[in-house]
């Protein structure tokens, strides 16, 4: 459709093609199928023959795509909406699989716990009236981590030589760390189910 | 195999998660690459096809020892590396001159591949034709001619194999002046001398003149490149890994709509559903005699004559619908 040559004369140009078997089309990816059979081709008149089959079905294919196809004029052009692709083509990968539920949404669905609102990462402090992030630096969950005295708390004092002051801290750490932990665990149950899911490449081994 | 690796850094993690498999997909990337001995003839349409298929298209320039049907693995790996899917290798020896090997991937497997056997006497490169080409990156339009492409089972493979090698990208809408170029793809009747016909692949680019009707006049000149192709060796996808490929992904599909289709001639045709007329209440033609009388119509009697007039004139239009005057309502 590159070019539009201006004809002077009002002469008439045929525009349809028929054809024994009509044609069936593919306008999803601009394809059209010519079941009839070629005429004979012998050296002499190959490309004279490929290039009238070839005109035909382009004119046909064009005729079709510009009579069925919903056309839409804009500023940059005139676009024609094409419908979904009927002939099915493999794809390049597999279909996304959904990712593996972690032990905790398990729990969570089984039980029928909602997952709570993201309400962002600052809290209201109350004692001081000021906004504080829940975690990081001056984080609200540091609280009680340099007071200047400390209780000592006979039940989680396991080590006579513990320090009591750095037992707040090490038990946030230890959160932190158990966290982590089953984080890993989730990753590595999700990379074995992932693995032997699908069917073809155990089947092939 | 390549290692799995965690992204270190948020680019290798964008470039990471584009190469993960998606619910609609990219267009494929194809590769060109040549085999230890490759003949000029070969190299020029390996050109041609990568000029065709750009920019979602690599070619390799050094020579590649590799063997597609004896041994794959090297270009899993290739396809594995440049996360391309579809394979263009060229070769050339004294059994198979001016081969080109057409390869599909799943996965960064082979699925199949097809050798094709290009005619070097017939072939004329896309610079032997001094014209316009079509602009890089458009999406053409492709035909196939010829019964063989339904009937035989090997062509209606290559078919398949060709459509997804040119189609390029799906899309929704394409602008109609970008539609300028066609590829066609064509073979004879199989006859006894020639069980399997050659494959001519033609690609023109598209003129259209005013025809004095609504619809344009195409008319096609020659681009190139010109191939004739003589199907070689072909390995078959396996049917577990097929099936794999042909999954669609859930929730995807159209919704369609009930009781609306559309023929092979592209016209829409609805089916509508109308309920068992009751003929209990189908207006028969009205006489002075049956009339129900109404009490209020007793008091007014001397006016009603005119209206009962009308009102068998609206019968007699009959559009399955019974006229209601207002008169008849009330009774």
């Amino acid at each position: 459709m590159s070019t539009e040559m201006e004809v002077d004369e009002p002469q008439r140009l045929p525009v349809t093609v028929t054809k024994p078997i009509p044609l069936t089309y593919d306008l999803g990816h601009l394809t059209a199928f010519d079941s009839n059979p070629l005429p004979p081709l012998t050296p002499s008149n190959l490309e004279q023959t490929l290039h009238s089959t070839a005109r035909d079905a382009a004119q046909l294919l064009i005729n079709q795509i510009l009579t069925t196809v919903p056309l839409k004029s804009t500023q940059d052009g005139v676009y024609a909406t094409l419908p979904e692709p009927i002939t099915t083509l493999p794809r390049e990968k597999p279909v996304p699989k959904a990712k593996e539920l972690t032990t905790w949404e398990k729990f969570a669905k089984k039980k029928g716990i909602a997952a709570k609102a993201k309400d962002g990462k600052m809290v209201y402090d109350e004692a001081t009236g000021e906004w504080v992030p829940k975690w990081g630096y001056k984080g609200s969950n540091k609280g009680g981590e340099d007071d200047w005295a400390v209780e000592v708390d006979e039940s989680k004092q396991q080590d006579v030589n513990a320090n009591p002051r750095s037992l707040s801290r090490a038990e946030r750490v230890e959160r932190v760390r158990k966290n982590e932990r089953q984080q890993r665990k989730n990753e590595k149950n999700s990379a074995a189910a992932s693995s032997s899911g699908s069917g073809y490449k155990n089947r092939r081994r | 195999m390549l290692q799995t690796v965690k992204p270190k850094n948020a680019r290798s993690k964008r470039a990471l998660e584009a190469r993960e498999p998606k619910l609609v997909e990219n267009e494929k990337t194809t590769l060109f690459l040549r085999g230890t001995s490759a003949s000029g003839v070969v190299q020029d349409a390996l050109g041609d096809l990568h000029s065709l298929k750009k920019p979602q298209a690599i070619k390799f320039q050094k020579k590649n020892a590799v063997h597609p049907f004896e041994d794959a693995t090297a270009l899993e790996f290739f396809s594995r590396k440049n996360d391309a899917s579809l394979m263009v290798f060229a070769s050339h020896s004294k059994k198979r001159p001016h081969n080109l090997t057409f390869v599909r991937f799943f996965e960064y497997q082979v699925l199949d591949m097809v050798e094709l056997g290009l005619d070097g006497e017939t072939f004329r490169k896309m610079q032997d034709f001094k014209n316009a080409k079509a602009g890089v990156g458009l999406k053409p339009m492709i035909t196939f001619s010829g019964a063989i492409f339904e009937n035989n089972p090997t062509y209606v493979q290559m078919k398949l194999m060709f459509l997804d090698f040119f189609h390029g990208n799906t899309v929704s809408e394409v602008d109609v002046e970008a539609l300028q170029y066609t590829i066609s793809i064509s073979a004879a009747d199989p006859t006894d001398e020639e069980p399997n016909p050659k494959i001519h692949l033609r690609c023109y680019m598209l003129k259209t003149v005013r025809s004095g009707h609504k619809l344009p006049r195409v008319e096609l000149e020659e681009m190139g490149p010109r191939m004739d192709f003589k199907i070689g060796r072909i390995q078959e996808a396996s049917p577990d890994m097929m099936k794999e490929a042909m999954k669609k992904p859930k929730g995807q599909e159209m919704r369609t709509k009930k009781n609306i289709s559309v023929d092979s001639m592209g016209d829409k045709i609805g089916k509508v559903h109308v309920d068992r007329q009751d003929l209990g209440k189908l207006q028969t033609r009205k006489m002075k005699g049956l009339r129900k009388r109404g009490r209020e119509e007793s008091e007014k009697e001397g006016e009603g004559d005119d209206d009962v007039e009308m009102d068998d004139d609206d019968v007699e239009m009959g559009d399955g619908v019974p006229a209601i005057s207002p008169k008849r309502a009330r009774v």
